[in-house]
């Protein structure tokens, strides 16, 4: 439909208005940053595999967090290419490791009973029930990126619907794979301490020691060359698997810290070239060509986002819950998008409409989006009245926002009116 | 060999010249249509349309170069400013658009690390064009 770089706040500018379309690309930049930290944040932890002070020290693992924001901060101010082979080859590989780790979790470790135990045990109260739901919106970090993608992509129409369906099944089937998995190796208690940082090391972890090659190889196969060669194969996987995982996460984690400054760099383009933000924030840099202000500007920010990770061991559930603050907002007015667009223009050409839609006056309404908008501004409330930290650097950001964006406009109007009323000289010599 | 439609990719380099010469010597008897394009690269940190005012400054003045030098043979040419995120899907995919029937590229005699090197955008234009590709290289320095 509006195959154009600016995501939801694009889809609001059409839908809507200029402020509405401020406020979602001003939100949809809050869920960027709190991508930046948080996926620089779970980094070291993973990596913590290999070198166990960046798991036990909280210090060293937030330095090295604000070091590979810093790094790719630079990367792309001097817009070093990146290879899409890497993105995608990483990108393949974790996924695989993760459907390896189901699999492995169904046959090595599924255990009904101590999962139904497990969840009827810790079962949460309300209120940490709907956060959880509320967190758990950190799974689907980076959904907003592929409509980004539209205006680059051939056959928009074709590939973008078909992105957003094949992420949100691959993740629920895969998350809920790993979170059955998860549950039946360790209690809550043990992945919510223990594993908060790197959960899916610790059901590898757990995974491994259920791991016992030559019983199992026995059991299984009553050959002995066969018995040698699963004993082989079993050991292998024992001992690789949590450090392939350590090390796939670490990177996969990287590459996701790194869109989330693409994203960022591409919706601040968007709101300055609008006039919505200061235009030295979508300054292009003339020999590196990319956009450098605000590439640094938003670096910042999410490095000083890391700074309670020094010491605060709620840090990662604070970032966790402003990433859905943002998202919360920004997909909610773009369900909200969707339903003024049915209204004014109906007759859009619109290559794919999702079903389930009802009329009104005429007009069809998808339910979906209705449910969308339920759904979000459920979350968004549940956030901002359970969650202090959310609440107050969300609306915080939001008013800091709105007060540039109203600022900045009142003055270009402000030097627009003062140009238009003052007498020219070509006037005044004419008299 | 059926010429009615060439795409020249210029760069900037010396080699254009030559590539817009060749173009329009092979132009002229079948009275082709010259396409002379310049791909800004467009890095994955900026939307795919956004305006890099310096880029397209410099893509103007190689574009009217080539234009001058075109109007010396007595031939117009018809350019293009193209954004991508790399210039050889760019180059390609115009070409294919455009239903052209030859791609000319001139380039400079290069090496890296002492090997002979064609470059990047080069290869992917020879591998992925659907038509015809002439490369014009440039006499060693």
């Amino acid at each position: 439909m509006f195959p154009e770089a600016g995501g939801s706040a694009s889809f609001a500018h059409h839908a809507f208005n200029d402020t509405v379309s401020f406020i979602s690309g001003w939100a949809l930049i809050l869920t960027y940053i709190a991508t930046i930290a948080i996926s620089a944040y779970t980094i070291p932890p993973y990596l913590g595999h290999f070198w166990p002070i960046l798991k036990e020290s909280p210090a060293a693992g937030t330095v090295l967090s604000m070091a590979f924001v810093f790094l790719l901060m630079i990367i792309n101010v001097i817009g070093i290419r990146e290879s899409s082979i890497v993105n995608v080859s990483a990108a393949i590989m974790d996924l695989a490791v993760q459907i390896l780790i189901v699999v492995l979790g169904a046959l090595l470790v599924f255990n009904i009973t101590t999962l139904h135990a497990h969840i009827v045990l810790y079962w949460p109260s309300w209120e940490n029930l709907f956060v959880g739901i509320a967190l758990a919106a950190v799974a689907y970090t980076g959904v907003e990126t592929i409509a980004q993608m539209a205006e680059e992509t051939r056959q928009p129409t074709r590939r973008v619907p078909f992105a957003h369906i094949l992420t949100a099944v691959t993740v629920l089937v895969i998350f809920a794979g790993i979170a059955t998995v998860g549950l039946s190796t360790m209690s809550p208690t043990e992945l919510a301490t223990e594993w908060a940082h790197d959960p899916v090391a610790g059901i590898v972890h757990n995974l491994s020691i259920a791991i016992v090659p030559h019983e199992m190889a026995v059991k299984w196969f009553p050959a002995v060359e066969a018995q040698i060669i699963v004993t082989w194969v079993l050991t292998a996987v024992r001992e690789l698997l949590p450090a392939l995982v350590g090390l796939l996460a670490a990177s996969i984690l990287l590459i996701a810290t790194n869109a989330g400054l693409i994203g960022i760099s591409r919706v601040t383009y968007f709101l300055g070239r609008q006039g919505f933000v200061p235009g030295v924030l979508a300054t292009i840099h003339p020999r590196f060509r990319t956009p450098w202000v605000a590439i640094i500007f938003f670096s910042a920010i999410s490095i000083v986002l890391l700074i309670p990770g020094f010491f605060a061991p709620k840090a990662f559930i604070n970032l966790g819950g402003l990433y859905a603050f943002g998202a919360a907002m920004t997909y909610f007015l773009a369900h909200a998008s969707i339903l003024k667009l049915r209204d004014k223009y109906p007759a859009l050409h619109r290559p794919f409409k999702i079903g389930a839609n009802f009329k009104i006056g005429g007009r069809e309404i998808p339910i979906t989006s209705i449910l969308g908008m339920l759904v979000t501004a459920f979350v968004w409330l549940v956030l901002v009245i359970t969650q202090t930290y959310s609440r107050w650097v969300g609306l915080g950001w939001m008013v800091v926002g709105l007060g540039v964006y109203f600022l900045f406009r009142w003055r270009k109007r402000h030097i627009s009116n003062k140009i238009t009323s003052t007498p020219t000289s070509f006037n005044d010599s004419q008299r | 060999m059926r010429l009615e439609k060439i795409l020249v990719a210029v760069s900037g380099k010396d080699a254009d010249e030559e590539a817009v010469k060749l173009a329009c010597g092979l132009a002229k008897k079948p009275k082709a249509k010259i396409y002379v394009v310049y791909v800004v690269e467009v890095k994955r940190s900026l939307p795919l349309d956004a305006v890099i005012e310096s880029e397209i400054a410099k893509a103007e003045k190689i574009l009217a170069r080539a234009e001058e030098i075109a109007s010396d043979k007595d031939y117009e040419v018809e350019t293009a400013v193209i954004q991508g995120r790399d210039a050889g899907p760019a180059i390609v995919d115009e070409a294919m658009e455009r239903e052209v029937d030859l791609i000319l590229i001139g380039f400079t005699y290069k090496k890296r690390f002492g090997v002979f090197n064609l470059g990047r955008v080069i290869p992917y234009v020879l591998e992925e064009a659907p038509c015809r590709v002439l490369l014009c290289r440039e006499p060693m320095a």
